[in-house]
């Protein structure tokens, strides 16, 4: 079930639609995110828009960063969103970031629909995690009685909210990366690589 | 009160909000920040636009008005533009001085009523050493055009940028004699140094200057609103982006609260740490 390209690491990258800022052009609200260096480049093309940048950076900081959620199950989260809607950026970022987060090899494959889930999930409230993830980020209108009742039995209320706008913000982010073209990093490649994933 | 009022009267904002209304020039000169021309890109500012932001500005606290350019008279618009906007505050206009006609001198004489004043560039006693910045008669120009916009009853200022050992002491003292002469008080003229941004840089001219030691005045253009009015400069044909606010201007309240924010020292810095990948 592997569609997806193999990792050719010093290929060159593809530009993004828009100009990433860097440390000389970053407007004042967003230099301390330039302080270091050259950041990512979501934080770079966000930079665009420093009253966005100035409200969407600890939106996105505080819905994707550490929380009462464990790690591992927003970073199930943020994988499998990224693959449904195929953004080739946060897929490879969050490969990483999932492997460094303590997911098996098999379980990363398995939420980027290289491998069933169904056979590779047996705990009972990441199966009804991925079958709420999935309902989220690919439905429409309602979602199905018994993916949601299978989400509430294992989730309490504040969990069900903080993963369900995980799942939005993590769309969005897929959606601005991929549309804005926003390519992988060469770290980021060169890890996939090494750890035996296609980007 | 507002909080922008309470900082200007604190000292703590300054409280002028400058707009660009445009950035094209009949000029060139040599330090230009914004690479002025007649030929570039003029963006240009709505003069309901700018009437919006004088009446913004007012109801927030600020207490007046700056126009620059580009050249700001090269607007057909501009005469009736500033009887609008210094219905809301003072306004101060910053002009090449240069295109001061008959026609435009008859569009300029109501301006006399009302809290208007021009700011027209002179750089040196010496029409040579002046044109060589400026171009070609502009000393003789503007020498010209300041006693007529005086006896139409305009407040006049002069403002001299340049080099700080372009202009000795001698220099300063004929220059100062000049604008006596022409009934330009002291209190009225300004000597600035070239700040090394847009033409200035590419020339080599100029200081170069950190954001903190640039008045944090407001400043309006087309893109956005900006640190200051050395602000929003071009080199290259491309905007500078480092002293940009945000790209909102209205309400103007948006931006004067972020600038606020800036000068109390609020500067972000958390959002380098979350770590995006």
């Amino acid at each position: 079930m592997n569609s997806m390209r193999v990792v050719d690491a010093a290929a060159p990258a593809t530009s993004p639609l828009v100009a990433l800022m860097t440390p000389a052009t970053a407007p004042l609200l967003t230099r301390g995110a330039f302080a270091d260096g050259q950041p990512d480049p979501i934080t770079a093309v966000l930079a665009q828009v420093p009253e966005l940048f100035d409200v969407a950076l600890p939106f996105i900081g505080a819905t994707l960063g550490p929380s009462f959620v464990p790690l591992r199950a927003k970073e199930i989260v943020i994988l499998r969103t990224s693959a449904l809607l195929e953004c080739e950026y946060c897929v490879g970022a969050h490969t990483v970031v999932a492997t460094d987060a303590g997911l098996g090899h098999d379980e990363v494959r398995a939420l980027r629909a290289e491998l069933d889930w169904v056979a590779v999930f047996t705990d009972n409230a990441e199966r009804a995690l991925i079958g709420w993830i999935d309902a989220i980020a690919l439905g429409r209108g309602r979602v199905d009685e018994s993916i949601a009742t299978a989400m509430t039995d294992h989730w309490d209320d504040p969990a069900v909210v903080e993963i369900t706008v995980l799942i939005g913000t993590t769309m969005m982010l897929n959606r601005l990366c991929t549309g804005l073209g926003l390519p992988p990093g060469a770290d980021t490649l060169e890890r996939l690589s090494t750890d035996g994933f296609s980007a | 009160m507002s909080a922008i009022a309470e900082a200007i009267d604190a000292g703590t904002l300054p409280g002028r909000v400058w707009m660009y209304a445009d950035y094209h020039c009949n000029l060139a000169c040599t330090y230009c920040l914004t690479e002025s021309a007649p030929g570039v890109s003029k963006r240009l500012l709505d003069p309901d636009e700018m009437i919006r932001i004088a009446r913004e500005a007012a109801e927030l606290g600020y207490r007046d008005i700056g126009i620059t350019g580009g050249e700001p008279f090269l607007l057909r618009h501009l005469p009736e533009t500033l009887a609008a906007v210094s219905e809301y505050l003072p306004t101060l206009v910053l002009t090449n001085g240069t295109l001061f006609n008959e026609t435009r001198l008859a569009e300029l004489a109501p301006l006399a009523r009302l809290p208007v004043a021009l700011q027209i560039s002179l750089d040196s006693p010496d029409p040579d050493v002046n044109d060589e910045m400026r171009g070609p008669d502009n000393f003789a120009t503007v020498i010209d055009a300041i006693p007529r916009l005086r006896d139409l009853g305009i407040t006049v200022r002069i403002a001299t940028t340049g080099e700080p050992d372009r202009l000795d002491e001698d220099d300063h003292a004929r220059l100062c004699a000049l604008h006596r002469e022409l009934g330009v008080p002291d209190e009225d003229h300004i000597v600035r140094p070239i700040v090394r941004r847009g033409r200035a840089a590419d020339v080599g001219l100029g200081q170069d200057f950190a954001p903190e030691q640039i008045p944090a005045e407001l400043c309006i253009s087309v893109d956005g609103a900006f640190w200051s009015p050395f602000g929003p400069t071009v080199r290259g044909g491309e905007l500078d982006t480092d002293l940009l606010i945000s790209r909102t201007t209205a309400p103007l309240s948006r931006p004067a609260n972020l600038l606020l924010r800036l000068i109390q020292g609020r500067l972000p810095g958390d959002a380098a740490a979350i770590g995006i990948r």
